[in-house]
């Protein structure tokens, strides 16, 4: 029923804005049928090996294109002068850009971090306090998903002015492992025994060779940076296993960890020693009565 | 337990191909790694856990199906083909860093001849004709390496091996490949041999009578400014006669030219 009365309206058209409407329609459908195939051809075939990141660019170049191209076919069929839009698009530019001063900048950024490209799509980056894999890369913002499958959109501004962090960025990085042992153990031995942990275990390259360093002298024990090089697919298998075999290397050897200690020396040594601190009774001062304690009254 | 064969010395007939009766488990037996394989309905069942390593070399052997371990380990595969088993000793799957137990220089203008052994993977394809690869798996556990700096390099197994420079050192085994490689140093500075890195994906092995072998590679180094230039030889090397192909290279050998090597390590890459 709903298909005659459309094609009754049809005929009830003149043959002029039936024949504009029908091109109007090809234009579309046909606009849309192109751009579609166009992105199709350049992501399989001509981009085959291009980065996650440049199809996607890619891909996003052809559709608002199209849909320009598109439009303005459309709007020129319909007979709208486009040399008078465009002037006024002008005249409107400069009023939206005023009202629009952030999301252009988004935009220029956007097309920065595009050129300049500290990061790509799957890699894995911290900014500020987040942490993720970039999902997109896009005019106004990035988009990651956190390690927790959270969604985070950045605006493309921050990211061009704060300190991002691409974690996945080299193929190999190191873990820093900070140790403290007790000033009692033999430097050289607890070396020896951290050098043997990391050959052990599978996650740990073996070059670049582990760096086991004296840090600094606490106040309980030694400190030690123990830095082990791994692939970065294995951050969280060498995580989880370098500090269990730490843990049962130093109680099979005997190494000890230090708890935090303190020394007390007294200014006389002849004396006996003196209770300090809360332990000790409180003095009396001088001259002063010591008072009775009151009397509980019978009743 | 139904003994096949076995000799504390090499025996490469662990490498044969082999029939599997009903209700039969065959094993096969290395220092470093022990393999179970089955047929059972239409489907593989493969168990391959650590060896003890006070075994002699590699054995194979047949047990009953009601002898055979019990581990949530084993690996089934579904597949078809239930012809003979072939084992196939192949090279790893990525590159070798090789380090030599001892510093050696070779002077400026000096030639050697350098023998590696390189442990193999055990292959397990099935069938006759047409044959299908079931798994593969390493005979001897290395640990990774990074061979290159830590912006630009690749990650590869790391291998303390000596260089031998004479066959009469080295102890037949059948699940060690050999690797002959003959240096050349056309430059007026002396190398330094630190760690030597193998692309061995581009390597076929060979067998012998009582060894295993891998194509035979001669380099020339030119000096820690220009490419050396190393030449992979194209079939089985020449110090034992006879020898038949095992096994076919991963990769083939696409390139002869190398980069830039550096001047403590030596480098093949691109081969």
């Amino acid at each position: 029923m709903w298909f005659q009365q459309v094609v009754e309206w049809f005929r009830s058209l003149s043959p002029d804005v039936a024949t504009k409407g029908i091109r109007i329609a090809v234009y579309v459908f046909g606009g849309f049928l192109v751009v579609r195939l166009l992105v199709s051809v350049v992501q399989r075939f001509i981009m085959k090996k291009a980065t996650l990141q440049r199809r996607m660019v890619a891909r996003k170049i052809i559709v608002y294109s199209g849909f320009v191209i598109v439009l303005m076919t459309v709007l020129a069929e319909l007979g709208v002068k486009l040399t008078g839009l465009l002037g006024a698009a002008g005249i409107v530019g400069i009023a939206v850009g005023f009202a629009s001063q952030t999301s252009v900048s988004n935009i220029i950024s956007g097309l920065f971090l595009i050129s300049e490209k500290p990061f790509a799509v799957g890699d894995a980056i911290r900014i500020g306090t987040t942490t993720g894999i970039i999902q997109s890369i896009d005019l106004l913002s990035i988009k990651l998903r956190t390690f927790d499958n959270l969604f985070v959109r950045i605006p493309n501004e921050r990211i061009l002015t704060s300190e991002v962090t691409n974690i996945t960025r080299f193929p190999i990085r190191r873990m820093d492992i900070m140790l403290q042992v007790s000033y009692r153990e033999d430097l050289d031995r607890v070396r020896e025994v951290l050098a043997d942990v990391a050959r052990g275990n599978r996650y740990c390259l073996d070059e670049p060779a582990p760096v086991i360093l004296c840090t600094e002298f606490k106040e309980s024990g030694v400190e030690l940076l123990f830095g082990l090089w791994f692939s970065k697919a294995d951050f969280m298998n060498l995580k989880n296993s370098i500090m269990q075999d730490i843990r049962k290397r130093f109680r099979t050897e005997g190494i000890e960890t230090p708890y935090p200690t303190r020394t007390l020396r007294f200014a006389d040594e002849n004396q006996s020693p003196r209770l300090t601190g809360a332990a000790a009774k409180p003095k009396r001062a001088r001259g002063r009565p010591r008072q009775k304690p009151a009397r509980r009254s019978a009743r | 337990m139904v003994k096949v064969k076995r000799r504390e010395d090499t025996d490469l007939s662990v490498w044969n191909e082999w029939d599997l009766g009903p209700k039969q488990t065959a094993v096969w037996t290395f220092p470093e790694r022990r393999i179970y394989v089955e047929r059972v309905a239409q489907e593989w069942h493969v168990l391959s856990v650590v060896g003890e390593k006070n075994v002699g070399e590699a054995s194979r052997t047949l047990i009953e199906r009601s002898r055979k371990p019990g581990s949530s380990g084993w690996r089934h595969y579904l597949s078809r083909e239930s012809g003979p088993v072939r084992p196939q000793p192949v090279l790893p799957d990525r590159s070798i860093v090789a380090k030599p137990d001892r510093s050696l220089m070779l002077l400026a203008g000096e030639s050697a001849q350098f023998f590696l052994e390189i442990p193999v993977w055990f292959r397990m394809n099935v069938g006759g004709v047409r044959q299908v690869q079931v798994f593969e798996e390493p005979l001897a556990v290395m640990s990774n390496t990074w061979f290159g700096d830590p912006v630009n390099g690749e990650l590869c197994y790391s291998l303390a091996t000596r260089l031998h420079q004479g066959m009469s050192s080295i102890v037949p085994s059948a699940w060690r490949a050999v690797c002959p490689m003959a240096v050349t140093n056309d430059s007026a500075t002396d190398l330094a041999f630190e760690r030597i890195c193998l692309h061995v994906q581009n390597l076929a092995v060979f067998r012998g009578t009582e060894r295993l072998w891998t194509n035979g590679l001669s380099v020339l180094f030119r000096g820690a400014e220009q490419a050396s230039h190393i030449q992979v030889s194209p079939g089985p090397p020449e110090f034992e006669p006879d020898l038949a192909p095992a096994a076919p290279a991963r990769l083939p050998a696409e390139s002869w030219d190398i980069r830039k090597t550096f001047s403590r390590i030596m480098e093949f890459a691109d081969f």
